[in-house]
């Protein structure tokens, strides 16, 4: 049984989830640093690594969270450890290109089970177990491609959409119970020109410009976001969605950029 | 000068519309067929009820065909879509309907519900979108139309994994509408609110606990409606003829919201 706060980040090999391991260390959270089976394992294992050396309390899993057992499974572990999880951070996040006329439909699922069934199940069985401490939270990171088409990863986007409707709902329902869920709809970062690269919208042509401040974001923005949706000072705010993506999805008029 | 008068007719037009053996999607039926459209209507397992559409269909005076077909499986998408051409000669008209409902809260589903629902609602969509585009594209012409809901902006609280499909389904409609523009076909999606339908699979929407209505809930209920009613199937077949029109050619994309008003109170 631990006093402090206790955070499972669902996928933190990515940067992300990184970034948001180390920022929620820095405020003394223990953490549960969870890396989907394959490469992402020894990310997760270098990274629980150093936060320890730096003398933070770190439980590494390596678990799919692709079925009820596996997440609830998971669930006890941390409670067994713990005594309690206090917050949940989602963030899978694959980007997998294909075109809605072709891409088989076998994707499409792989897809939509990675980046929003994942979400889906954690929420529910976590979502137990806040509610029997009357107290929780959890934060999904999503994409500004809940609402704007990629023109070239059209899955993605479909499981960023289905994953918007989970935090509303799970806002009214697990509300009720003392748990907040809300989402970030993450603009783009350095790279997502080429993630995102697209015959058919021009979204991502001179993206960094198109951000007024000509600014791209970065993992830490995520970060410093995640810890205070985490907090008390969010105690407001449930069923957000918050686009954090310095105004990108704003721009209109090309001339008008800041370059 | 006379203003040219000019009806919104779907004369010669063939429409598959999915999940039309009752509800919303027989509505939907009956009112292409009312202006012209010859029409293949798709259910699962509700042959009787199909055959009823169809007889409403042909009092319509348009022709049209029953077409069993499961959404949720390929391999059967495929096959009705190219009955369909066998039978029909083309296809103008997408209609995505077909859609599940367990009502089940949250807690509640299990892992195959929620596969179920996304395979039918979401992936059905999708299956019936990628077999009709190459019959589009053919034609350089087609008009898809998907049913989403206000529950694609504002939760249900009594099916979650309904809502996501929805969330879903407003993605795949933007996705298609810009992929698919280059061939002629548009991609655009209603939002319904309650409308009075048949009986649906799964358990009765639990709007107000039957021990609990009382004349102040009543009141209430009717007071979520600005035009004093909830919609009927047609209110949703009369967009669907608008979006399918020649009228309609620059619209795409697009989400037209037909709730009385509702989600505004």
């Amino acid at each position: 049984m631990t006093n402090r706060r206790v955070a499972l980040i669902s996928d933190a090999s990515q940067a992300f989830g990184i970034a948001t391991a180390k920022r929620l260390a820095q405020e003394g959270v223990t953490l549960v640093l969870n890396g989907p089976p394959g490469p992402s394992e020894q990310v997760v294992a270098n990274l629980a690594q150093t936060l320890q050396d730096e003398g933070h309390e770190v439980l590494v899993a390596t678990s799919d969270l692709g079925d009820t057992e596996t997440v609830a499974s998971l669930c006890n572990d941390v409670v067994t450890r713990y005594g309690r999880i206090d917050l949940y951070v989602h963030t899978h996040n694959r980007i997998d290109r294909g075109a809605v006329a072709s891409l088989p439909h076998v994707l499409v699922r792989d897809a939509l089970n990675f980046n929003a069934k994942t979400a889906f199940l954690c929420t529910q069985v976590l979502g137990r177990q806040m509610a029997k401490q009357g107290a929780g939270c959890m934060v999904y990171v999503g994409s500004i491609h809940g609402e704007k088409p990629t023109g070239c990863a059209f899955s993605y986007a479909l499981a960023q959409g289905a994953l918007q409707m989970l935090c509303k709902e799970a806002a009214l329902e697990l509300g009720r119970l003392g748990v907040r869920v809300n989402l970030i709809a993450m603009g783009p970062v350095e790279g997502d020109d080429q993630q995102f690269y697209s015959d058919i919208s021009d979204l991502y042509l001179d993206y960094q410009y198109k951000v007024p401040s000509a600014t791209l974001g970065t993992a830490d923005d995520v970060a410093e976001a995640v810890a205070w949706m985490a907090s008390d000072a969010a105690k407001y705010l449930n069923g957000a969605i918050i686009r954090l993506d310095g105004g990108f999805l704003l721009h209109y008029m090309d001339h008008k950029m800041k370059r | 000068m006379k203003a040219e008068v000019k009806d919104v007719s779907l004369r010669g037009k063939v429409a598959l519309v999915t999940g039309a053996a009752a509800g919303i999607g027989r509505g939907v039926a009956i009112e292409l067929a009312r202006q012209g459209a010859r029409v293949a209507i798709n259910d699962v397992d509700r042959a009787d009820a199909a055959h009823i559409t169809l007889q409403m269909v042909r009092e319509a005076s348009a022709d049209g065909g029953i077409i069993q077909a499961d959404v949720a499986q390929p391999e059967q998408v495929q096959a009705m879509v190219e009955e369909v051409v066998r039978r029909l000669g083309r296809i103008d008209i997408l209609v995505n309907n077909a859609a599940i409902q367990p009502n089940l809260g949250l807690m509640d589903y299990d892992d195959a519900w929620f596969d179920h629902v996304m395979s039918v609602n979401l992936l059905g969509y999708l299956n019936c979108i990628q077999a009709v585009v190459p019959v589009m594209k053919g034609q350089r012409q087609g008009r898809i139309v998907c049913m989403s809901s206000v529950h694609a902006k504002r939760p249900t609280d009594f099916d979650t994994v309904y809502a996501m499909s929805k969330g879903g389904i407003k993605m795949l409609v933007r996705e298609s509408a810009i992929e698919l523009a280059q061939y002629g076909i548009t991609v655009n999606m209603i939002e319904p609110g309650a409308v009075q339908v048949g009986r649906k699979i799964g358990n009765p929407r639990p709007i107000v606990p039957p021990d609990r209505v009382t004349e102040e809930s009543r009141r209430r209920g009717a007071r979520k409606f600005p035009l004093g009613r909830v919609g009927v199937p047609s209110d949703i077949g009369h967009i669907v003829c608008f979006l399918a029109s020649d009228e309609a050619e620059f619209i795409t994309g697009a989400a037209i919201r037909a709730d009385g008003g509702s989600m505004l109170l």
